[in-house]
């Protein structure tokens, strides 16, 4: 049974079509890359799998059960976890707090309050800041921490949430390419280690080849094509941005 | 045609400039120029209070009696500051409407809130005292309550708009993460404007100090009471003395809010 399962999946934003009978699977550990020019409906496909823009038409299987059936936030949260360009910590918190917020899904309200004066499952955060290599900066405040450092940062909160699956839109945009390669490989080998599936979308299809299996490319608000890594032309790339001027 | 209408309208804007001027110059007639249109004593009465300026008293009576009511000064203002926030918390939480999901309920709420808060801070806190100092007499919960419920109408309408103005990417991760309401409300929004809540009470505690002083006209002690008593005994040296006092505190409160900002900045 796929994790992932949409079938003729639409979304419309006032008039404009923002995705048009959209149909795929994504299987358990497979690592997909969505490609495509801007406004080819990545981040509405992303906000669709991650629950948080409701389709107006088509049906969205979460692991088998419809995505609307999830009522709890916490049962999400252990299916889907989300890491954005940028702006998703909380400048103003200490690095642990930012980690253990994605423990926030398990805690009752009196633990989540007591940590944030005395942080709780420690050793937990501590061990995600390690394998992303940031253990020395456990108490440090996260906006003096460089970009590349803060994406890593919410790669621990993701390890310590540990969802099923993590889609991430645009992750490494804000970086620059060493940073984002950085940021790249480790979050590719962390979801390898954890068994876990991985959907992300991305700007530069060269890092799509180096580190997906699968690429999945939008155009339009339309699946353009759905291809293992190896089987990808020239051709193929060359046509999915042609500008669409040309194109007619 | 506006072109041709301009100077039309700049010849409009002078004659109105003309009419007006002499329309004051026509008042200036209308006014009895006699001696007691001015204080005779104006020009002695100043340099009486210059003088106090510059030779402030300074005797231990008039000193301890300063320090006492700049004490009192002080401590209505923290009390009261300290209604303020309770007040402005729940009502500014309330009124952002961060905490409800439901968008009739949060409607609801929050415009509720925002209309208790709106409405106690409509009324000066001079009115409140006067008003408190009739129902409860010259106490200091008059003093502290009238302070604080205005107070905490002002500081808790810009708590909940700090609350809305908070940007919605990292909340939503949060949200994503499986946090609740609650959660967002201790991990999100309140980490993400806590400088600048703390640094707007600051102000505002500066400006309560004053209000505290002012209020003590009513007869509330503190040094306003005491600048009046001194003032209606024609006593600038004292006067001045207790204006140094009050002047002493805000600064010192200045320099305290200074601190403490450069530590959170962010």
């Amino acid at each position: 049974m796929p994790l992932i399962e949409l079938n003729n999946i639409t979304k419309q934003f006032e008039r404009k079509i923002a995705l048009s009978s959209l149909s795929f699977h994504v299987k358990k550990g497979e690592m997909v890359a969505l490609i495509g020019p801007s406004g080819a409906g990545k981040s509405t496909l992303l906000n669709t799998l991650a629950g948080i823009t409701a389709p107006n038409t088509g049906t969205y299987l979460l692991d088998g059960v419809p995505i609307q059936h999830y009522k709890k936030r916490k049962e999400l949260a252990k299916k889907i976890g989300v890491i954005r360009q940028q702006f998703d910590l909380i400048a103003s918190l200490p690095v642990i707090q930012n980690v253990l917020a994605g423990r926030l899904g398990e805690w009752g309200f009196f633990k989540s309050m007591l940590s944030l004066f005395l942080p709780q499952d420690k050793q937990l955060a501590a061990n995600a800041l390690n394998r992303v290599g940031l253990l020395d900066k456990l108490y440090d405040q996260t906006s003096k921490l460089s970009g590349g450092e803060q994406q890593r940062v919410a790669l621990a909160r993701l390890l310590v949430q540990s969802p099923a699956v993590i889609l991430a839109d645009e992750p490494v945009a804000s970086l620059d390419p060493a940073r984002a390669e950085d940021v790249l490989a480790m979050l590719t080998k962390l979801v390898k280690e954890e068994g876990q599936t991985l959907v992300m979308s991305l700007h530069s299809v060269e890092y799509a080849k180096k580190y997906f299996s699968r690429i999945i490319a939008l155009r339009d608000g339309e699946v353009f094509f759905d291809l293992p890594t190896s089987e990808i032309t020239k051709e193929h790339l060359a046509e999915l941005y042609l500008l669409k001027e040309m194109a007619l | 045609m506006k072109q041709l209408l301009s100077p039309l309208y700049l010849h409009k804007r002078l004659s109105l400039t003309l009419v007006l001027l002499a329309a004051f110059i026509w008042s200036l007639f209308s006014v009895t120029w006699s001696r007691d249109l001015l204080h005779a004593g104006g020009w002695a009465t100043t340099v009486q209070i210059l003088e106090g300026l510059i030779k402030p008293d300074l005797s231990p009576d008039i000193l301890e009696l300063a320090v006492e009511s700049s004490w009192v000064t002080v401590v209505y203002a923290v009390t009261g500051m300290t209604v303020a926030l309770i007040i402005a918390f729940v009502l500014g939480v309330l009124g952002s409407g961060v905490l409800v999901s439901s968008r009739p309920v949060r409607i609801v709420t929050a415009g509720f809130s925002r209309a208790v808060l709106a409405i106690i801070r409509a009324i000066h806190e001079l009115v409140w005292a006067l008003l408190f100092v009739a129902v409860i007499g010259l106490s200091p919960y008059a003093a502290i309550f009238a302070l604080g419920i205005p107070y905490g109408g002002i500081l808790g309408r810009i708590f909940a708009d700090m609350l809305n103005d908070v940007p919605g990417e990292p909340i939503q991760a949060l949200r994503a993460a499986g946090a609740s309401r609650l959660h967002c409300l201790m991990y999100g929004y309140l980490p993400l404007i806590r400088s600048n809540m703390i640094s707007y009470t600051m102000y505002r505690f500066e400006c309560s100090i004053r209000s505290s002083a002012i209020m003590s006209f009513v007869g509330l002690g503190g040094l306003g009471y005491q600048i009046q008593l001194s003032l209606a005994d024609l006593h600038y040296d004292e006067v001045w003395t207790f204006l140094f006092f009050l002047i002493a505190i805000v600064v010192l409160i200045d320099a305290w809010s200074n601190s403490l900002r450069k530590r959170l900045v962010l």
